[in-house]
């Protein structure tokens, strides 16, 4: 399944909802990830205090997530525990695969791309047995027969894509796929979310149950699966319950407090090569960024975060030992159009208007100005930042630079004509200077937004939009409405229904589309995708996604994205950081994983 | 005696169901439902539909409010869907913790406040009485958040003797094994509190001297000190113990900006998230608390007004 790492700061509004209204989310201009330096002398061992984002409280370490169980921080956690198959992060100064972090060697595929041979690496559960092909077939056997109550399932992706589970040897295993995939998403969309589990411990129908087989019959695999999410909803057990100290990561849990409070500690019987160098890592949670800011200030977390209005402390912080850097996320930030909305769809769909308005956008200076470069210009499908190989040169050079003259002669040069600030269709019709099919004479260009209420950052953009489309005619009205509240006026519909009424709508800080490790756009922009809003439908752009997911050319992605750079099926608008970290001085090792993902086994303390 | 308090518990009762079902209509009126809420703005919509019935959203709202009443009557708040605990349970780890913060700061304010109004009264339209007005209008006047943030800046940082935040606990003895983290926290809540309740102490007091029976107390010879801290007062606390009754909500609904303030997880922010993330059986177990404390507050201020004041005592049948 493809749907995407959504970051605490994306969910949750205040506090869980998130990090965004309090958190300056954004994206970053430098480009770098904010790892702090390495070197000096590693002290040994050591404990360090992360602080949670607002309200963030941990609530799951099962490997299969059942909704509502999916947020960012429970699988940074759960995946220092149980190591996934493969991990993707932004350790090597760009999105790709952490070799060290997963438990497999990286998957062999056939040439038709219809198979793929994996093989584990030699890691030990902490109750002394050796991982194997069948702690992985186990998954799949839980997944296959649970599916609809496993969080991250999407129809027709895993397990359903994997047609057989063959096992080569104790090591090794082979999946027939239903289709030839492009490797490279299904190693990071898919293979991702499979994670070893320890069947010789774990596959029991009940509480003091025998160990046996279960998982291979479909009506064992739901007892099992029923057995272990009850055992996963008792949060207060987590760090006594004999199944959960059953890990085969550099972590085990030490503490898992109802409130949010998680402490990791070195798991002492790890066998990889990426063993942890802290004795203890702490998960702080915070009822509020102004509580967190407190502590911050007074020294009580080590690895912390600024909360939006208090970016000018960031002088203080670092003179008190902290370096302040922006966590960049792995996401993209827009404005999507409705095409079906029965008033403007049909202005929508003339690709010259959706020209004139991403032109009209000065994102630099919304960039500078309102997120005080805490997030960066975006100008296509693919995350912008950290330059990855999916970036085409078209959507990094911005193909259309911010030029207000340019952007009112291309709605003047199409039969409008611009009276006190609204442009109005007076020359209706195809022709190449006419307005375009299906607009009206005597139509005019009168927008409505929906948006995000809560952040002054997403208050003021939106503003800025307004004077901006006002000196092209085009006259922009905006509703503020709490997060939930613009999601369901928003919803994907067809023009004859009521529902339809919505022009464009804004998530504000709190919905940038957060991707898995390959930014592919299956859920987001082809004509079936689950979350194309604006119904927006191109066959160039499905055929195109097909190619990015299932054939294996690595070209596949790079077209997708110079494709909508171009076609600008939505506004592209500026990326908030994920959020403002602080870093204790003293603390190295930290990759800000732009996937939100930690890799804690990695921080050292220097001495 | 025994009449009145069956007539006003079944009252409560009424007033309970009532308030049960204006929040449970309240809440469904919402737009978008719990779904979006829990499941984030990037949920496909089978997931949504699989949510929705899974906690039978897609069942008439009669039915809905049938199944909440009978698990209700079984003692079941429900599961709250983010927390990954029952309601009961999580009411039950928090309500004692707000208890703490909030009774502490209201009997801190307290034990300020009344003495503060007596004096107040006695020496009214003084120097003093106007000097104290202005310090308390002030207190009254800033606003919580604001308050917080100037004790924490000047006790932690300035003079570093407290800590930020109020104790990392579970439990209640942790709580007051680490008591100096409590101090910021009570400070901040009792300020306000000192205001309103001084203010309402004077007044009542000021009536209370200009009444017969202080002449006649005088006149037989009670000394000052008799008359002002035994009748006078005992007379002004009427208005004071009514407000109390009120306050009981208040006290069991927690003070959101404090525990956001020092980080202090209890009942209002608890109530604050749930409301954020629509996190429906949370919403209902909290305002169902309060409700009771509600009534109850207003039942023990009816029956300490009338040990208090024999005059009501009688109006009691």
């Amino acid at each position: 399944m493809k749907r995407p790492s959504f970051p605490a700061a994306a969910r949750t509004p205040l506090a869980v909802l998130g990090v965004a209204a309090t958190l300056l989310a954004a994206g970053c201009s430098s480009g770098t990830q904010g790892s702090t330096a390495t070197g000096g002398t590693p002290q040994k061992g050591g404990a360090v205090t992360f602080a949670l984002p607002p309200n963030a409280t941990p609530n799951w370490i099962f490997p299969l997530g059942t909704p509502g169980h999916l947020a960012s921080y429970n699988s940074s956690i759960r995946q220092n525990v149980f190591l996934p198959l493969y991990a993707y992060n932004g350790s090597s100064g760009t999105v790709a695969l952490d070799e060290k972090a997963g438990a497999a060697k990286p998957p062999v595929y056939s040439s038709d791309g219809k198979t793929v041979t994996i093989t584990l690496k030699d890691l030990t559960w902490a109750n002394g047995q050796k991982m194997t092909s069948r702690d992985v077939e186990f998954w799949f056997n839980l997944a296959k027969a649970n599916k609809d109550q496993w969080g991250n399932y999407n129809k027709g992706d895993l397990p359903d894509n994997v047609a057989k589970f063959t096992t080569v040897n104790d090591t090794t295993f082979k999946l027939d796929l239903t289709q030839a995939y492009n490797p490279d998403w299904f190693t990071a969309n898919q293979l991702t979310y499979v994670t070893p589990i320890p069947q010789a411990a774990w596959d029991v129908e009940a509480a003091g149950g025998k160990v046996g087989d279960y998982d291979r019959t479909t009506d064992g695999a739901k007892k099992v699966f029923k057995y272990l999410t009850g055992e996963a909803g008792k949060l207060a057990e987590y760090a006594t319950n004999p199944l959960w100290k059953v890990a085969n990561g550099p972590f085990t849990v030490k503490e898992f407090t109802t409130t949010g409070q998680v402490t990791l500690a070195k798991n002492p019987k790890y066998t990889g090569d990426d063993a942890a160098h802290l004795d203890t890592v702490t998960f702080k949670p915070f009822t509020s960024a102004q509580a967190e800011l407190n502590v911050l200030r007074s020294g009580g977390v080590d690895y912390g975060y600024l909360p939006a209005l208090a970016l000018s402390q960031q002088k203080t912080l670092e003179n008190s030992g902290y370096q302040v850097k922006p966590w960049n996320g792995w996401a993209i930030t827009y404005i999507p159009y409705n095409f079906n909305n029965p008033d403007m769809g049909a202005v929508f769909k003339q690709l010259y208007i959706r020209q004139a308005v991403q032109t009209s956008i000065d994102q630099a200076t919304i960039s500078r100005v309102i997120w005080h470069d805490q997030a960066a210009p975006g100008y296509g499908p693919v995350p912008q930042q950290p330059v990855s190989k999916y970036l085409s040169a078209d959507q990094k050079n911005n193909p259309y630079p911010y030029d207000v003259n340019k952007a009112k002669a291309l709605i003047t040069s199409h039969g409008w004509t611009i009276t006190n600030n609204v442009a109005s269709c007076t020359k209706p019709g195809t022709g190449a200077d006419q307005c375009g099919a299906g607009i009206k004479a005597g139509t005019q260009l009168k927008f409505s937004l929906l948006t995000e209420s809560g952040s002054t950052e997403t208050d003021n953009t939106m503003q800025e939009l307004q004077s901006s489309l006002s000196k092209i005619g085009i006259a922009l009205s905006i509703k503020s409405e709490p997060l939930n509240s613009v999601l369901d006026h928003t919803p994907e519909c067809k023009p004859s229904q009521s529902t339809c009424s919505w022009q464009l709508s804004f998530f504000g800080t709190q919905g940038s589309w957060y991707f898995p490790a390959y930014p592919s756009g299956e859920q987001i922009f082809s004509t079936d995708a689950g979350t194309n809003l604006g119904s927006y439908s191109d066959p160039a752009v499905d055929k195109l996604v097909k190619e990015s997911t299932s054939s294996s050319s690595p070209a596949a992605m790079q077209e997708y994205s110079s494709y909508l750079a171009k076609n600008l099926p939505v506004i592209w608008m500026p990326n908030p950081a994920y959020q403002v970290s602080a870093i204790r001085n003293n603390l190295r090792g930290v990759v800000q994983d732009p996937l939100a993902s930690m890799q804690p086994q990695r921080w050292y303390l220097a001495k | 005696m025994i009449r009145f308090l069956a007539k006003r518990l079944g009252q409560a009762i009424v007033v309970i169901l009532l308030v049960t079902v204006i929040v449970f209509l309240l809440l469904h009126s919402v737009p978008g439902g719990p779904a979006r809420g829990i499941l984030g703005p990037q949920a496909s919509p089978q997931a949504i539909a699989a949510f929705n019935h899974e906690h039978g959203f897609d069942k008439s709202l009669v039915q809905q409010y049938w199944a909440f009443l009978s698990r209700l009557l079984r003692g079941d708040l429900g599961d709250s869907y983010t927390l990954n605990q029952s309601v009961g349970s999580l009411i039950a780890q928090r309500l004692p913790k707000t208890l703490v913060l909030t009774g502490m700061s209201t009997l801190l304010a307290l034990v300020i406040a009344v003495p503060l109004g007596v004096w107040q009264g006695r020496r009214r339209r003084g120097l003093t009485d106007y000097a104290v007005t202005a310090v308390v209008f002030i207190g009254y006047a800033t606003p919580v958040f604001f308050l917080a943030l100037i004790l924490v800046i000047v006790f932690t940082e300035k003079i570093p003797i407290l800590p930020p935040q109020a104790p990392q606990t579970q439990s209640l003895a942790g709580l007051f094994a680490d008591s100096r983290g409590l101090i910021l926290p009570v400070l901040a809540g009792a300020i306000a509190t000192v205001a309103a309740f001084s203010r309402y102490m004077r007044s009542a007091v000021l009536d209370n001297l200009a009444e017969d029976y202080v002449r006649t107390a005088r006149a037989k010879g009670a000394s000052e000190r008799r008359v002002v801290w035994l009748h006078i007062m005992r007379n002004s606390l009427t208005p004071i113990i009514a407000m109390l009754g009120y306050y009981l909500p208040v006290l069991f609904s927690g003070a959101l900006v404090i525990e956001s303030v020092f980080n202090y997880p209890g009942m209002g922010l608890l109530f604050w998230n749930a409301a954020q993330t629509s996190d429906y059986p949370i919403l209902l177990g909290t305002v169902l608390v309060i409700a009771l404390a509600t009534v109850i507050g207003s039942l023990l201020a009816d029956i300490v007004q009338a040990l208090v004041d024999p005059r009501v005592r009688g109006a009691i049948r």
